[in-house]
């Protein structure tokens, strides 16, 4: 089969680190190729020079045999590469159709001189590539008003509107619900007979398994290998990504269960004018982690928010250990024994712009020994950020005085763990706590999460990714619309079934 | 890293250290404006150094041709003090808010209040000096407290965006003010205030000081105190890690306890309570009266003074020094150099812009280097 991308000894080095280190990888026409690795591993960069982001420090290119120098992302659009990114680029308030010929709309003269932008004959160009591969989208609905796996559809016809053969797909599954997830993969399968070529980063395996022909694997800059998917299992894939073998997570034990430590009853929320948390009931005993599965946006964050005191519920009572602390503020509560992991490592997690000593204290600052009579005693803080940092392996620059900004996420949120937990309390909640984490760092975080639960603490982790629920969780619990709507022991639920009520399929 | 200009490239070199940022930025600042205020010079065919230092010795820093008698370098730095004191004051009233993530764009209407209050309640009276002056300054910061409270109050209470409450009780303060001064305390002969009896003046005016009759500013002591108190406040006190931590990550700070909303209105009754000193120093200070129906710059001018010193309480006293310095020097420049007194307006402008792009500088270098990453 004929080569369509040819990387030879490609490196590119940032100051501090060499995100790619000598790379020279073959991609074939007409194949599934996913390129997988670590957080930091290099996948974006590598791909970000195929989409002329950026241009190696050395080594060469060549696209269909050619030797080129892909300067701008508009060079590579004329040799028919496209790209989705992570984050979508797609202007709010236009209509899909308009979002799909933007740059490239096909202009017609009336009368023979005045322009104009021939919608008529986008819209059936647009039709027509929808049928062809399954991407239903309407295409006079404003993208403002529909989800995100639409959006991600309008993102991949917009480069088969500019006839783009080589198709880069970066994490496309990180944000999808998995009947999405798997709608998906079936469109990459389509555009693969089709006679597309599809480069699929990501870090699940199982994506890989079901859809890719073959699979590069980045390990810290350097290619570890290009291997033949079937040939593959995913337990090697795994250990050649992080470069060490994996010790299998242990799949839950079953275990007696405490007393109830959190209750919840009846619980509303009402946010921007919308009920949020609907009537939603359970509780968590200690040496019990209650999952809540769910799609990103039904209620889960405003569910924990408000337990956490962060937002004030309008109706129902959240009991620790017996006290009614529904009226209590964050720190009453924080006092009383609850540690909040939250979604928003950036914008709540942390105080981004103060140093790590600062960060790892925050919830602490005002008592004794962080401040006396008023002072803060740096001395304190110091000694106390250094036995953290020590304890829970948190990297970082400049020690205690590094600001939080400059980290990197893995380590960001090994900072939030560390303090959560040390201020022992007798529930933790951990909102999505490995997001974007790489395994090593997801690894560690699973670990302190069960070494809690083996404590006797109790837990609720909300989490959207199915794989971390079913490899933690006792007790799960489906939000759906802000209604929790499935309760159940975590070996009496099958991974359909759960998908099954976050997608509102059963109610 | 894709195309990067030489011109970036060479910022990061300078600028890049973040550390020395806080000092190396505003100085880049300062010598672009002076570099800016030469060409200017060159422009009307004056020499820029002579005028330089002209600007200098106008603010007392260097010595004059020839003095009067009774004057001397010594009379014109203490009329530098002086003058320089409620530009401190102010400049910190700003930081501090700025601090908390607010905008205090209503210093001058709390200087106003202050002072005015001063004024009728002390300023007529026939304390003696050593009573007088504490209660001048007690009253101005109580005054100034409740002025800037009251916006903070609005905010938390009603979400009632300071800037917009700020520009509106100047407008209230100003009038209403006015109204008071013309019908009730006025002199017919200045159409101002009537002027304040000398025990009450915080700058005692002709002081007998060696060969010297001379202004005697001691409060801006109190002024450089309260800028390292603030400064000791901000970085090392419980409070003022609260104040900080709500400015810059409200979220985040409400999740570790802080309540946000008490801060705001602690950071505005602070800010209000430093205008308020400001106040005090200008109309009870600097000037013994008040202009009806008319706002100092002073309150205007310090926000750009704050942002030179960087936020920062230490950065804010040279900063204040520095524009005050050209402020005063400029009226012995247009004499000296025969140039016309805008000129020296125009140059602490260019000053004041440039600072403004002093912030700029920074986005682009830490622009830059992000990409770098």
């Amino acid at each position: 089969m004929e080569n369509i991308v040819e990387m030879r000894g490609v490196t590119k080095r940032f100051p501090g680190v060499v995100a790619n280190d000598d790379i020279s990888l073959k991609i074939r026409r007409g194949e599934i190729f996913a390129l997988l690795g670590e957080n930091g591993a290099g996948k974006s960069t590598l791909m970000s020079m195929l989409f002329g982001l950026y241009e190696p420090d050395e080594g060469e290119i060549f696209i269909r045999g050619e030797r080129v120098r892909i300067t701008s992302p508009t060079f590579a659009a004329g040799l028919s590469i496209g790209m989705v990114h992570q984050h979508f680029r797609l202007v709010e308030n236009f209509t899909i159709a308009e979002n799909i010929v933007l740059g490239a709309e096909p202009v017609r003269r009336k009368l023979g001189f005045l322009p104009y932008v021939d919608m008529r004959a986008a819209g059936a160009k647009i039709a027509e590539l929808s049928r062809r591969y399954g991407l239903e989208v309407e295409p006079e609905a404003v993208i403002e008003d529909v989800g995100i796996s639409i959006r991600q559809r309008v993102e991949i016809l917009k480069m088969l509107y500019r006839e783009a053969e080589i198709l880069i797909f970066d994490e496309p599954t990180a944000m999808l619900a998995p009947q999405e997830i798997e709608y998906l993969l079936q469109i990459l399968k389509n555009l693969r007979e089709s006679g597309k070529t599809v480069i699929l980063i990501t870090h699940k395996l199982e994506e890989i398994k079901k859809t890719a022909d073959r699979c590069g694997i980045l390990s810290r800059g350097k290619l570890v290998g290009v291997y033949d998917v079937a040939e593959t299992s995913t337990d090697e894939m795994a250990s050649l990504m992080v470069g060490r073998e994996l010790a299998g997570e242990a799949a839950p034990e079953e275990h007696e269960f405490g007393a109830e430590v959190l209750r919840v009853e009846k619980l509303d929320v009402i946010r921007d004018r919308m009920k949020k948390v609907d009537g939603v009931s359970f509780s968590v005993r200690e040496g019990e982690i209650f999952a809540v599965a769910g799609v990103d946006g039904n209620g889960q964050t405003e569910l924990t928010d408000a337990i956490a005191g962060l937002l004030r519920s309008s109706g129902g009572a959240v009991t620790l250990g017996g006290e009614d602390l529904t009226r209590a503020d964050v720190r009453e509560r924080m006092e009383k024994g609850i540690s909040y992991v939250p979604e928003d490592r950036h914008g709540v997690g942390l105080l981004l712009d103060f140093t790590l000593g600062d960060n790892l204290t925050m919830r602490r600052y005002y008592e004794e020994p962080f401040s006396r009579r008023g002072i803060r005693d740096e001395r304190a803080i110091a000694e106390y950020a250094d036995r953290l940092i020590e304890r829970y392996d948190i990297r970082s620059g400049r020690g205690y005085s590094t600001v939080v900004r400059s980290m990197s996420g893995g380590n960001q949120q090994k900072a939030i763990v560390a303090r959560e937990i040390e201020l022992d309390s007798r529930l933790l909640i951990f909102v999505q706590p490995t997001r974007g984490l790489d395994i090593g760092a997801t690894r560690a975080i699973h670990e302190h999460i069960l070494n809690q639960r083996a404590a006797g603490k109790a837990i609720l982790l909300v989490s959207l990714e199915l794989e971390e629920i079913l490899a933690l969780a006792d007790t799960i619990g489906v939000m759906y619309g802000g209604r929790m709507n499935r309760v159940a022991a975590a070996r009496e639920l099958s991974i359909d079934e759960v998908g099954a009520y976050m997608t509102g399929v059963r109610q | 890293m894709k195309k990067r200009s030489r011109v970036t490239r060479l910022l990061v070199r300078a600028f890049g250290d973040e550390r020395r940022q806080a000092f190396t930025v505003p100085v880049f600042a300062v010598v672009m404006s002076l570099a800016a205020a030469a060409i200017l010079l060159l422009a009307i065919g004056k020499n820029p150094v002579a005028a330089f230092r002209a600007l200098l010795s106008g603010a007392g820093f260097l010595p004059k041709g020839s003095y009067s008698s009774g004057k001397g370098i010594f009379t014109d730095l203490m009329t530098t003090l002086s003058s320089l004191t409620p530009m401190i004051f102010a400049a910190l009233a700003v930081t501090v808010a700025f601090k908390a993530g607010l905008f205090n764009i209503g210093v001058s209407g709390q200087m106003l209040f202050a002072g005015f209050l001063a004024t009728v309640l002390v300023g007529y009276s026939a304390l003696p000096g050593y009573i007088a002056r504490p209660l001048v300054i007690l009253i101005g910061i109580a005054a100034g407290a409740i002025a800037g409270g009251v916006i903070g109050l609005l905010k938390y209470r009603f979400n009632i965006n300071e800037v917009v409450s700020s520009i509106m009780i100047n407008y209230i303060f100003q009038y209403v003010i006015g109204f008071f001064i013309l019908t009730k305390f006025v002199d017919p002969v200045t159409r101002h205030s009537k002027a304040i009896v000398k025990a009450a003046r915080l700058v005692p005016s002709g002081v007998q000081i060696g060969r010297y009759k001379t202004d005697f500013p001691v409060i801006v002591v109190l002024a450089v105190a309260a800028s390292f108190a603030l400064k000791f406040f901000l970085d090392r006190t419980r409070a003022g890690f609260e104040l900080r931590a709500v400015g810059a990550h409200p979220k985040a700070a409400q999740y570790a306890g802080v309540k946000v909303g008490r801060n705001i209105v602690l950071a505005m009754t602070l800010s209000g309570a430093l205008a308020g000193l400001a106040g005090v120093a200008y109309y009870l200070g600097y000037y013994d009266s008040i202009t009806p129906k008319a706002l100092s710059s002073v309150g205007f001018d310090a926000i750009a003074v704050s942002l030179l010193g960087n936020s920062n309480p230490i950065g804010g006293l040279f900063a204040s020094i520095l524009v005050t310095a050209v402020d005063r020097g400029s009226t012995y420049m247009s004499s000296a150099m025969n140039v016309q007194r805008e000129i020296s307006q125009v140059i602490t402008g260019l000053i004041l812009l440039f600072s403004a792009c002093g912030a700029f500088i920074r986005h682009l270098v830490n622009r830059a280097r992000e990409e770098d990453k």
